[in-house]
């Protein structure tokens, strides 16, 4: 975001200028470093040799440097079932919700549509008013969507937030586009399909990269809606479980036969849990920022 | 479909049947979704979770507690194979009536053409229904005890249905026999309505998932317990709602709830200039790369769950932890202090962990902001011989503010909602007392310990309460700025 050239500061070489710079730069340095840190520290323990990790001695540098525990954690049998269940929600919830999103937005846009601003104030009100946890909870075991895959899936289809950043933008885009396909024939779904479709992709990304994020750190629907099936928990919820109870995480050890491959220490393991959960997120960071970014403008925009 | 301007040629009396014919179908299509209408319960061994629509799609879900039963030969596997196929019958007849009653928004060619369609949808419906019936007499001549049979409510329900749908159709069939007047060339719908038809199944989703939760309301005032049903005998009016503020125990935990989410929801907004400060510091370093640095990092925490954060602050702060192993092997002490079990100086440890995870992102919609400032002012400001400070806080702050009172309204309208997930991970036993919000209280009683009306009553409150903040914050912002944040 930040532009070119900083407009407005004269650079002034007083010493009050030159100890601010100092300052300042020397706090964000800091504070950038506080921000890395602890992932740097999560990777070194997750690398260094087993043993120096058992016994506490890694802290800065990285001794011993082996990747065995990654493979390792192909034994941790649920975890395994978990990361199953968070990747394949998150591409499919997100693409489900991205396409929903869209289309919704698209149809708000048209004055055509019958009771237009009632049916589009509708959706935007369930953004600020909820009814509350449990009587959610309870409407999903009405619906048998508790112990239900799809229970991850159906009710974020409608996310009434990313209908109003696609509405508005396909109100920016010129009319006239979309008038003269109508004219020559084509129907609503095919203007859709063919016109506000590829043009609206920057806004569907933005959508697109927020929603992957919110499903990959799912953690509060599982708790509260998987709780009798523990083949579907998300991969957060079983790394909440390791980190509390080190016992579930021996038994999950155990189960999966990884004794023999020297991983006794749930330490490692935990510390290399977290280090799977982190690594995509942090792979796709820099090539999504720009979406994150315009994803919080637009927000800006319409609050 | 071609958008036609046109109004539809339509008798009056066949609108008001259509209108009752469309709720017919509507409610159908809404009771295939819902286990509690299920017409296929015909045995109280069947799952209660089963809707009628999961019953025809997934065989092993329809008998997943009956498995033991099928395998003693109690009951037998046509029985259940004949159950499915019927409630599959009866969703493909659903299915029909619902395309009839989409035509039937068209116009009078597509609304004859449409009517066959719930003529068909209703007898093969009515034809389902008889398959559950006969499997009913199946499990009745089984006759065990393991597996009793009972006529579930849902039956009557979709017989009812489906005798709707085929008198109303036929009196629809009737009237458009006897309307003479000349039918249109072409099949056509017009645009408002096909639009519509296009919105309708998302606006069911949000119906659904967002306006039926409040039904669920009606919990608040009934002595429930989990697995129970609501009833006459266990009506209780407004016993849970006394109880809150009359009982010693539960009004104390209250307070101390909300004694906890203020206080940190104040914490929050006290530092909530934090990010414009961050912003505005950062755009005053000169080098682009050392900015653009700072952002990248700062900024991903934010998108790391909270069950990461906490993973990330067992790594740093527990007994085998980085600040114990830097002391003991770097310093040389002995130190083995696990920080994370203390219940002390809680909300400040809170704010700083949110503040860790968020600060360099909040900051970013400020940074950009500060991109968008018309240079003119600086050098208008120059001129006037205002120094780097000046500058900084009488000009860029005041372009700034309006986005940071937007920002903080919301979080004033936020006040009771600071979500359950932070202090769901970072609770233990040490710390409950200063660290339970009210969402993860609601969690806790509810989830945790079953107790759904007390839960559902307390839900109720903070729901209320904060629609009345919200509205409270957006009057405020409307006599202020003349614009208004929802």
């Amino acid at each position: 975001m930040a532009k070119t050239k900083r407009t407005g500061i004269r650079r002034d070489n007083s010493v009050g200028d030159k100890v601010f710079n100092v300052v300042n730069i020397t706090f964000f340095t800091l504070f950038t470093l506080i921000c890395i840190f602890p992932f740097y520290y999560l990777l070194i323990n997750t690398i260094s040799n087993n043993d120096l990790v058992g016994k506490n001695l890694i802290t800065l540098v990285p001794k011993g440097i082996h990747f065995s525990n990654y493979v390792a954690l192909k034994d941790v049998a649920d975890f395994g079932n978990s990361v199953l269940v968070t990747v394949s929600r998150t591409i499919l919830g997100t693409t489900l919700m991205v396409l929903v999103s869209a289309f919704a937005g698209y149809l708000t846009t048209k004055h055509e549509l019958w009771h237009r601003s009632l049916w589009y104030r509708a959706l935007v009100i369930t953004m600020y008013f909820n009814a509350g946890m449990i009587p959610w909870y309870l409407n999903m075991a009405g619906l048998g969507l508790t112990d239900n895959y799809w229970g991850y899936i159906i009710p974020g289809l409608v996310a009434p937030y990313n209908i109003i950043l696609v509405k508005t933008y396909i109100e920016s885009i010129p009319p006239s586009l979309e008038e003269s396909a109508t004219i020559d024939g084509a129907s609503a779904m095919k203007v859709f399909t063919n016109i506000i479709l590829p043009l609206s992709k920057p806004i569907l990304a933005t959508i697109a990269v927020f929603g992957a994020v919110a499903n990959w750190n799912s953690l509060q629907d599982s708790l509260i809606l998987m709780s009798n099936s523990p083949q579907l928990y998300t991969m957060q919820h079983r790394l909440w479980m390791y980190l509390n109870t080190s016992s579930n995480l021996a038994a999950a050890m155990q189960s999966g036969g990884s004794v023999s491959s020297g991983m006794l220490n749930t330490k490692v393991i935990k510390y290399t849990i977290s280090m799977v959960t982190i690594i995509p997120i942090m792979l796709v960071y820099p090539f999504m920022q720009r979406y994150f970014e315009e994803g919080i403008m637009l927000g800006a925009v319409k609050g | 479909m071609t958008p036609v301007k046109a109004e539809p040629v339509q008798s009056k009396t066949g609108g008001r049947l259509y209108i009752l014919h469309r709720v017919a179908i509507l409610l159908a299509c809404a009771a295939i979704f819902y286990p509690g209408f299920n017409p296929g319960r015909i045995t109280t061994q069947i799952n209660r979770n089963v809707s009628l629509f999961t019953a025809s799609i997934s065989y092993s879900s329809l008998v997943s507690n009956l498995e033991r039963a099928l395998l003693r030969g109690w009951v037998q596997k046509s029985t259940f194979v004949l159950l499915m196929l019927s409630s599959l019958v009866i969703v493909i007849g659903i299915i029909l009536c619902a395309v009839g009653g989409c035509m039937s928004v068209g116009n009078r060619r597509m609304q004859r053409a449409g009517l066959w369609f719930p003529l068909g949808g209703s007898v093969i419906m009515a034809g389902g229904l008889a398959g559950i019936y006969m499997a009913l007499v199946q499990i009745v001549y089984a006759n065990t005890e393991k597996v009793p049979a009972c006529m579930p409510m849902g039956f009557t329900l979709f017989a009812v249905l489906a005798a709707a749908i085929f008198f109303t159709t036929v009196l629809l069939i009737i009237a458009d026999r006897r309307n003479k007047t000349a039918l249109e060339e072409k099949m056509q719908m017009q645009e408002k309505y096909h639009l519509f038809l296009l919105l309708l199944p998302i606006l069911a989703l949000a119906f659904v998932f967002s306006y039926l939760p409040l039904w669920g309301w009606r919990y608040a005032f009934f002595d429930y317990k989990a697995g129970g049903e609501l009833t006459a005998a266990n009506f209780v009016g407004f016993k849970w709602f006394t109880i809150l503020f009359q009982n010693e125990t539960t009004r104390g935990d209250i307070l101390r709830v909300l004694r906890n989410t203020l206080a940190m929801s104040a914490l929050g907004i006290a530092t909530s200039w934090l990010p414009m400060a961050f912003a505005i510091f950062l755009t005053q370093v000169k080098s682009k790369r050392f900015r653009r640095f700072v952002q990248n990092f700062t900024t991903i925490p934010n998108f790391l769950g909270w069950v990461i954060i906490y993973a990330v602050a067992l790594a740093i702060f527990s007994t085998d932890g980085f600040i114990n192993n830097f002391i003991n092997n770097i310093l040389g002490g002995s130190a083995n202090t696990n920080y994370l079990m203390s219940g002390s100086h809680m909300w400040l440890k809170m704010l700083l962990w949110g503040m860790w995870k968020g600060l360099g992102w909040s900051a970013i919609i400020y940074i950009s902001s500060i991109t968008g400032i018309d240079p003119t002012l600086y050098e208008a400001a120059e001129v006037d011989g205002a120094n780097r400070f000046q500058k900084m806080w009488n000009v860029t702050v005041p372009c700034l503010l309006p986005t940071f009172f937007v920002l903080l309204l919301m979080s004033i309208a936020n006040v009771l909602s600071n979500g359950m997930e932070q202090y769901l991970v970072f609770s233990n036993p040490t710390n409950a007392n200063t660290l339970e919000v009210l969402d993860l209280y609601v969690y806790n009683l509810g989830i945790g310990n079953g107790q759904i009306p007390m839960s559902t009553a307390i839900g109720m409150f903070k729901s209320v309460i904060s629609v009345i903040l919200l509205f409270g914050a957006n009057t405020v912002s409307k006599k202020l700025r003349g614009e208004s944040i929802i």
